[in-house]
């Protein structure tokens, strides 16, 4: 059933790379949180009792309802366009996103380590890579901390995968949460969209002294 | 009796488009031909002579019959619940793929010969997308080929066992990439629109405005088959070898029925992609069928 969940959730990746609205973004990470709550407690239900609760209160409530809430509430408040503004074509993203699967996909072939289950490391380093790849080639700063969340989610399944033998790596991949939801109260705070008219990072190179 | 299934894919694809239509036409509300209008439709055009242009070859006129003949031969290696089909051997899903492709490279080339510029436009687009399905089926046949360890279309489906959780993931995935390459395979809806009126946004419909009369038949006609030879495809992954033909030819007349009604239930309901968007979503396919060979690799062990 893992297995099943964790392909959903590559599935889900490769969605990122078609999407071209915010509110798609949204729906992802939604889609991803809920998945990822599954994968928690399947996989962590031996672990002691209030830490599994903690970690999926952590799923459930922070990725799938306060952060895409909170980010919708962001994008109505400093009236971002909808449009993702990729750098590049959408076919090109999607290949790359496959080739990100599929390269990550021969590195772990080519690893000998038997703590870690396979198919865990496989969709987690492609994750980790796709977030990256979103924070690269997407133009506004709201997608950037999309693609942070992604890479975010791809940590916390490496987590899960280790989750039995070291509890604290869990949390660090909550802390993780935590972090992105700083940046969440950044931009909310200071109203970037408001004061740069465009969340556009083009527009910080001609910030001089 | 190898040939029952030749026998039943015709039959299916004499109501296939009807059934179509027909769902098209209450989802719209509309009263709508019966069932049998294509095929009057066809019956009417076979009854014409062709016309050809005199800037075309004897390209132009061979085409269409061999276009008809790659679709004719490809339904001979399908296979039918215990029974194989009429041609099977080792590796046949390869020849079956080409067979198609032949066919479609002389349709594209036909289309070049006519000489108008719309066609050409309509076979370069056309070109491009078969290029991009094709990885998509052969990465799902060879996953397929991989999870059984037999390399022939009546051997991989006799031998499929769902038994896992993730099998049953594949399963539907596998489902769901055939009828997507059956939508795109066809020109149907999401890729491309069979009813505009509008050149310059046609993909097939483009390349086959200069066939007339007995070919445009043979063109339609093709295309019916082609549909239910997909949904005869689609059916084999829920025919288990074990049924006896009583049981497996309800079975697949039903899920022809339902493949028939899903396809108009797509058409009713979706609008068509802007032409740049389709690359990216056949695309798509690839990285799923990808994904369903990294599942076929879990249920193998390859990968713990």
């Amino acid at each position: 059933m893992t297995n099943i969940l964790l392909i959903t959730f590559a599935i889900s990746l490769i969605y990122l790379g078609l999407a071209n609205r915010l509110g798609s973004y949204i729906n992802a990470l939604v889609f991803q949180g809920i998945v990822l709550f599954g994968v928690a407690f399947i996989e962590l239900i031996e672990i002691n009792l209030i830490n599994l609760v903690f970690v999926l209160l952590e799923t459930i409530v922070f990725k799938a309802i306060i952060i895409p809430y909170f980010l919708n509430y962001i994008i109505h408040k400093n009236k971002i366009t909808r449009d993702i503004e990729p750098y590049l074509p959408d076919f090109v993203s999607i290949v790359l996103i496959t080739g990100i699967i599929l390269g990550s996909f021969l590195l772990s072939n080519s690893i000998q380590d038997s703590h870690v289950r396979k198919i865990f490391f496989v969709v987690a380093i492609s994750a980790l890579f796709t977030g990256l790849y979103i924070i690269v080639s997407r133009r506004k700063i709201i997608t950037h901390v999309m693609g942070f969340l992604v890479i975010e989610n791809g940590v916390f399944i490496l987590s899960i995968a280790l989750g039995n033998e070291m509890p604290m790596l869990v949390n660090i991949g909550i802390l993780l949460d935590i972090f992105a939801s700083v940046f969440l109260l950044g931009i909310f705070a200071n109203k970037i969209g408001d004061v740069m008219k465009e969340q556009d990072v083009e527009q910080l190179s001609n910030l001089k002294d | 009796m190898n040939i029952l299934s030749f026998i039943l894919i015709v039959f299916a694809s004499l109501f296939f488009s009807g059934i179509i239509i027909r769902t098209k036409s209450i989802f719209s509300g509309r009263k709508g031909p019966g069932i049998f209008q294509p095929l009057k439709d066809i019956w009417r055009l076979f009854r014409k002579g062709a016309v050809y242009s005199k800037t075309s070859s004897f390209i132009f006129q061979i085409a269409p019959s061999i276009y008809f003949a790659s679709v004719l031969m490809a339904i001979c290696f399908i296979p039918f619940g215990n029974q194989p089909g009429i041609i099977s051997f080792k590796g046949d899903f390869i020849f079956f793929a080409y067979v198609l492709a032949l066919g479609k490279f002389f349709i594209i080339i036909s289309a070049l010969d006519t000489g108008s510029s719309f066609s050409g436009m309509g076979a370069s687009r056309e070109a491009l997308y078969s290029l991009l399905v094709e990885p998509a089926f052969f990465i799902l046949m060879g996953s397929f080929a991989l999870l059984t360890g037999h390399t022939s279309f009546f051997e991989i489906f006799s031998s499929l066992h769902f038994g896992s959780h993730i099998s049953y993931a594949i399963g539907i995935l596998a489902a769901f990439v055939f009828v997507i390459i059956a939508l795109i395979e066809n020109s149907r809806m999401p890729m491309d629109d069979p009813k505009t009126h509008l050149e310059l946004t046609m993909i097939h419909e483009v390349m086959i405005l200069d066939n007339s009369g007995f070919d445009l038949g043979l063109l339609l006609s093709a295309t019916h088959l082609k549909f239910a030879m997909y949904g005869a495809l689609i059916a084999n992954f829920f025919l288990t070898p074990n049924y006896e033909w009583y049981y497996s030819i309800p079975i697949f007349i039903s899920s022809q029925i339902l493949f028939a009604i899903v396809i108009g239930t797509i058409e009713s309901f979706m609008a068509r992609f802007r032409m740049n968007h389709n690359p990216q979503y056949i695309f798509m396919l690839t990285s799923i069928s990808l994904l369903i060979y990294l599942g076929v690799l879990l249920i193998l062990g390859k990968i713990v």
